[in-house]
């Protein structure tokens, strides 16, 4: 790693003030730090956020705020989460690994950067990583990479499943910047497509820190599913990973979500799709019937064509899990 | 590595310049922002105080030290492992307030007034904890390498009550990877120190 | 040295191994972990090109952070008299000539090595360093390549392929491997302290430290015994440390230049690198039989990657040689030399990709003759001589392992048609294939240590890389003397004690405890000795005939105690030093170790997935000295059977000579969730041949043949025919 200093701001205004582009903000360290080793971030200073962010989730009628600062692990395993928003529970839990978990914060997980080798290895050519320098994997070894969304500059995906979840149940993300101001950024504008600025994962206003992030009150809590099909069981990246949420009447679909990981560089709603079962009868036929939808969308790149039926199956099995979920 | 063309010197003045001239152009700034990323940064010397395994230790590390490389190389705290060091293995897990993290990717400075356990410090004096004897006994390991991590691992899958089935103990201990395959031996172990 | 060194006095020991309490405590010491002082650090550069020459390194930015002691390039190292010039460098088949050549053979071939004061700063400076290259075109595929590159003879060819050129039953296919990589969980590492001029001490990781010792006497030219090697605890090996590589000669080199202690441990994505991988693969299987099932002939060629610097023979069609009864036989294989790093030995070499291939074929042909695969190989086995040289086998039971593993896996219960088993979207079916090694034996020496209270401690150089040797040793020890476990010590790893050969290929066990077996016996001989002078009919007494226990020495009812006989001989400590080796019985017989795989798979017809349900694998290893570690072992070597079939994969991009993604979240190997809860059983009938013991090496049979097993399932389960390893989730889904 390159030398920095090490400070802890505290408070919020005080952290916004502090940071520039050669400062970076640390929670739970758990991608910075394996970027800077790999000599990918190189800041001049860190501030250590861990006692400035909230760690609470806090419930109300209208929805709950998790605080940024909310270890996945603990978010995973709280009450209110679980009764209400399982699917953020069972995205977190398919992801990474225990210990990863227990020091992940959730502001953090939104910005985790993609694990797309290119980039992650410096003597290739990575345009988010060196603008300019191409995209490696675009004809290269791009099995794991984007099949929507895509740029000629970048084919790289978000690694996240908690995303996934957050963006299926419309999240928003509340974040403060210089100004001091707290907005709101709804999920769905929060990460971006690469176009031709793949060094931007997101739209995170310039020195801004994420504070919490809401989720509005649901009743996708019965009939969800988080689906993740990956190269071995556990503590792998997905090859692609479904979130499904119905709200059922009957057997009717009354309102359906449905967003997937590993397929683009952010966390990608299948809108059409949904709306597609707005109204159907929930039955195989059904969901057959959306994930075609779904796959009209995908373009493949030479090598990861397998996302078409993988991600065919994958919907049908997360949506016929719904039922039973 | 890019390539340096300027002088160190240049660097150092210019970029202290520009942290006091806040109305140079963007195209300028922009242009030393460049130059200032080559710097070569003096190390950042951090003296605080850490609790490792109840004992009191005054630190004085660069900032760069993770937690990983502070006991196994300053503290000789070995047992501890590194595999990775990138946050893939799991051998380096510790406890840190009673939950298991990566010291790999933890920076030492980061926990100060945190109260710190390694393998070191999970055995009473010489009596071993269940989980050491259930490993020893089940033949939980094979080269050992794996093994602190997957005790502090296995120790806190008990704790977490993550103990219900095999399923359930092999999916909260995969993120302790074992390149022998003890993983019967390990399961085993769980499932006796859980009962 | 011994395991308990730096321990505290345990009350309470728990039945185990005898290094137990050193890993669970985490008190014993791998390579890095020893502390020496006044020693500083050091971290490789590796080369941002594949191919080319060096033009110019620059290392000004680096020697600029503090901390910096020196950095060694081709142009900036000690002089080594083994690498004088070309003609010495050719002569120490030493592969590749670090820091002694501009040229470059593969990406990320060391060029440099920082060496500072701590561990940070020495990353961070090594980061710093740049080189200029005339930059050469680089080949790094294996695909496109090995068409051009013509295979020959591997053995004699046996009957013809024009006789079996009209059997009713035929299949052909080809079978390929990615690069598979050992990645131990210790990454490879050295501290390296000159003592005086000559003399060196090295704590390395390797698995062997006679040969570590030998490599460098004769690079430095220096008496072999002036280099300690230091070994004690190593972190997992698969094949990875049974070579001596240029990173650990760097280390000397650095510690030589800089007069101080030298630790170099490998990062994870310097291990994909610098200690070697399975080479990819390509095969070509064809087989015949007639209608009854009877093979007719066999056909296999095979060829694997190789670098431009150096080659490596993995050996890939020996297995097809040995197994079956073939008449007609005809194997062939080639090397593709590419600019690469040098691949090695990884668990069940060449036997394990081999066994892949012809055991697919095989399970291929049963479906074609409609014939269960079980039968069909029973049917075919050359259970009673090795067909290669006609000998009879020592022992060979793998007939019996194969009837038993069906049993416990209920083969019973398998749809002969593929497709036939269903539980909702998954697919069930069933798998088998075998493997087999050849059974060998090296020299090895042994020593033991008695004192005054009838505690002895048994010694020898070799190391113990998980297998449980150490354990062995001491059970051996007590079986063949009489003494209490609690009474036996054991040490290891160190090139100080008696010379014996490294632990690989599954020789450890069957070399050592032949040493061990003749060292006790030497003991009982020498106290024996010792006794006479007290008691005459102790003068004839054969070692058969002495007993040993904690407290004293009998013959025939004539008991000595060792207190007496330590006063009475006026005796400080006893020592005896035996060796033992190969001999004659290697001509009379062929010696091999097998083993039986069988598999349950599911396979999700949506999503590709495969999950292994139930794994089974019966083992002939002769008698088993300690089956707790012998079934750990077996459960651990069928964990990489599942690595390797499902997810192990090292791809590399063409256009950059590259590796791509280099680290553990790119490279899966089986993690808990992967592998279901393995069920492993012995034959343990002893091998009376083979050495004192009767017990025969069984870590690489455990992986041999397993990833073939699961290729069988898949198929029996979905009717897919995956020949292309690991069969990944896509593969399943494209197939």
């Amino acid at each position: 790693m390159r030398p920095f200093t090490l400070s802890k701001p505290s408070t919020i205004s005080q952290a916004v003030s502090g940071k520039n582009e050669a400062v970076r903000y640390i929670a739970g360290g758990t991608n910075l730090l394996d970027l800077m080793k790999k000599h990918i971030s190189e800041p001049d200073a860190l501030l250590d956020v861990t006692t400035l962010l909230s760690d609470t989730v806090q419930s109300a009628p209208k929805g709950i705020r998790i605080g940024a600062m909310v270890r996945n692990s603990v978010a995973a395993s709280n009450s209110d989460i679980r009764s209400g928003f399982p699917l953020v529970a069972k995205a977190i839990l398919a992801g990474a690994s225990p210990q990863i978990r227990n020091m992940a914060s959730m502001g953090g997980n939104l910005l985790q950067r993609t694990r797309c080798p290119y980039f992650y290895d410096i003597t290739m050519p990575c345009n988010k990583r060196k603008p300019g320098s191409g995209c490696g994997a675009k004809d290269g070894e791009n099995r794991m990479s984007a099949v929507v969304g895509y740029s000629e500059h970048c084919v790289a995906v978000h690694p996240s499943d908690l995303c996934i979840a957050l963006a299926a149940l419309d999240a928003s993300v509340i974040v403060t910047g210089k100004d001091q101001k707290a907005i709101a950024i709804p999920f769905k504008d929060f990460h971006r497509l690469p176009g031709s600025t793949p060094e931007k994962d997101n739209n995170l206003p310039e020195n801004a820190i994420i504070t919490s992030i809401d989720i509005p009150a649901n009743a996708f809590n019965k009939n969800y599913a988080y689906l993740k099909v990956r190269d071995r069981d556990s503590y792998a990246f997905a090859l692609v990973s479904v979130a499904a949420a119905l709200q059922l009447d009957g057997l009717r679909i009354r309102e359906a979500r449905l967003a997937s990981g590993g397929v683009a560089h952010k966390p990608w709603r299948w809108y059409e799709a949904e709306q597609f079962l707005k109204g159907k009868e929930a039955t195989q036929a059904t969901f057959s019937q959306a994930a075609d939808i779904v796959i009209k969308e995908i373009k493949p790149l030479s090598n990861n064509g397998f996302k078409l039926p993988m991600l065919k199956g994958a919907i049908e099995v997360a949506l016929q899990n719904c039922l039973t979920a | 590595m890019e390539k340096q063309t300027y002088s160190r010197r240049f660097f150092l003045t210019t970029s202290s310049l520009l942290a006091t001239f806040a109305f140079i152009p963007e195209s300028v700034k922009a242009f030393y922002s460049n130059v200032k990323k080559l710097v070569i940064r003096p190390k950042e010397e951090l003296r605080f105080l850490v609790t490792i395994n109840k004992k009191k230790y005054r630190i004085n590390a660069d900032s760069r030290t993770t937690l990983l490389d502070l006991v196994r190389e300053q503290l000789q705290l070995t047992g501890t492992k590194k595999g990775c060091d990138h946050g893939q293995c799991g051998a380096c897990t510790v406890h840190v307030d009673g939950q298991r993290v990566l010291s790999c990717l933890t920076l030492a400075a980061m926990v100060q007034d945190k109260n710190v356990t390694t393998i070191e410090g999970l055995a009473d004096g010489d009596k071993l904890h269940p989980m050491q004897q259930a490993f020893i006994e089940c033949d939980g390991f094979q080269c050992g390498y794996c093994t602190p991590g997957q005790i502090m691992s296995a120790v806190a899958c008990v704790n977490e009550g993550h103990t219900g089935s095999v399923e359930e103990i092999k999916e909260f201990m995969s993120g302790n990877l074992c390149r022998c395959g003890a993983y019967n031996g390990i399961v085993e172990s769980i499932q006796k120190v859980a009962r | 040295m011994g395991f308990f060194d730096n321990q505290p006095d345990i009350q309470h020991i728990p039945e185990g191994r005898i290094e137990g309490i050193a890993k669970v405590t985490g008190s014993g010491k791998y390579a890095a972990e020893y502390k020496v002082n006044n020693q500083c650090y050091g971290v490789l550069v590796g080369s941002s090109v594949a191919a080319g020459t060096i033009k110019s390194i620059s290392l000004d930015d680096a020697k600029q952070v503090a901390g910096v002691i020196d950095i060694l390039t081709h142009q900036h190292k000690p002089f080594v008299p083994g690498f004088a010039d070309e003609a010495k460098i050719k002569e120490a088949h030493f592969g590749l000539p670090i820091f002694y050549t501009d040229k470059i053979y593969f990406k990320g071939q060391p060029i440099a090595m920082v060496i500072a004061e701590t561990l940070e700063e020495a990353t961070y400076a090594a980061s710093l360093v740049s080189a200029d290259y005339t930059i050469d075109k680089a080949n790094v595929d294996f695909d496109k390549s090995h068409p051009g590159i013509a295979a020959s003879n591997t053995g004699k060819e046996r009957g013809s392929l024009d006789s079996w050129s009209n059997v009713p039953y035929v299949t052909e296919a080809e079978y390929t491997i990615q690069n598979e990589v050992h990645n131990p969980m210790e990454m490879h590492a050295t501290i390296a302290q000159w003592t005086s001029d000559d003399k060196l001490k090295l704590y390395d990781k390797n698995q062997g430290v006679n040969n570590v010792q030998r490599t460098f006497a004769k690079l430095w030219n220096i008496p072999t015994g002036n280099i300690e090697v230091i070994s004690e605890f190593v972190g997992g090996g698969f094949g990875s440390g049974l070579r001596v590589w240029p990173h650990t000669f760097a280390t000397i080199m650095a510690a030589r230049q800089v007069k101080r202690p030298v630790k170099l441990m490998l990062t994870r994505p310097q291990m994909f690198l610098l200690v070697g991988y399975r080479p990819a693969s390509w095969q070509k299987i064809k087989i015949g039989a007639d209608s009854n099932g009877q093979f007719a002939g066999i056909w296999h060629i095979a060829k694997h990657s190789t670098s431009v610097y150096e080659n490596f023979e993995d050996g890939i069609t020996r297995i097809t040689r040995m197994v079956y009864k073939f008449s007609n036989l005809k194997t062939e294989s080639a090397i593709v030399p590419l600019n690469l790093s040098a691949p090695t030995w990884m668990r069940g070499p060449g036997d394990c990709t081999g066994a892949f291939a012809v055991e697919c074929a095989i399970d291929e042909l049963s479906y074609q003759l409609k014939q269960d695969p079980v039968e069909l190989r029973l049917k075919n086995l050359a259970i009673e001589k090795d067909p290669e040289n006609g000998k009879t086998w020592s022992t060979n039971f793998l007939n019996e392992g194969i009837q038993k593993g069906a049993t416990m896996i209920n083969w019973k219960n398998r749809q002969p048609v593929p497709g036939q088993e269903t539980d909702g979207d998954w697919k069930i079916g069933y798998g088998m294939a075998v493997g087999m090694w050849g059974a060998g034996r090296g020299k090895a020496g042994a020593s033991i240590k008695m004192q005054r209270d009838g505690t002895i401690t048994v010694r020898t150089a070799m190391t113990d890389i998980g297998t449980g040797t150490g354990t062995a040793m001491q059970n051996i020890a007590h079986d063949f003397t009489g003494i209490s476990k609690n009474n036996i010590k054991v040490e290891l790893g160190n090139s100080n004690l008696p010379p014996a050969p490294s632990q690989g290929g599954s020789t450890g066990l069957s070399s050592i405890s032949g040493a061990v077996v003749a060292t006790c016996e030497a003991l009982k001989q020498k106290l024996a000795g010792y006794a006479s002078l007290q008691n005459d009919v102790y003068k004839d007494a054969l070692a058969k005939d002495i007993l040993l226990s904690d407290t004293g020495i009998s013959y025939k009812a004539n008991f000595i105690s060792y207190a007496s006989l330590w006063e009475k001989n006026n005796l400080d400590l006893v020592e005896a030093e035996a060796s033992s080796g190969p001999g004659e019985e290697r001509q009379k017989f062929s010696f091999c170790s097998s083993a039986a795989h069988f598999c349950r798979v599911r396979v999700h017809s949506k999503t590709g997935k495969v999950k292994i349900d139930k794994m089974v694998c019966v083992v002939d290893g002769g008698k088993i000295v300690n089956e707790k570690a012998a079934a750990n072992q077996v459960s651990g070597a069928a964990a990489g059977g599942i690595g390797m079939a499902l997810m192990e994969e090292q791809p590399v991009d063409t256009r950059y000579g590259s590796l791509v993604g280099n680290d553990l979240a790119g490279y899966h190997f089986a993690v808990n969730a992967d592998s279901p809860i393995v069920e492993v059983a012995f034959i343990n009938k002893p091998d009376v041949n083979i050495n004192p013991t009767g017990s025969k090496g069984l870590g690489e049979v455990g992986i041999i043949g397993s990833a073939a097993a699961i290729a069988n399932a898949i198929y029996n389960a979905t009717g897919k025919r995956l020949r292309n390893l690991p069969i990944t989730p896509d593969k399943i889904l494209q197939a």
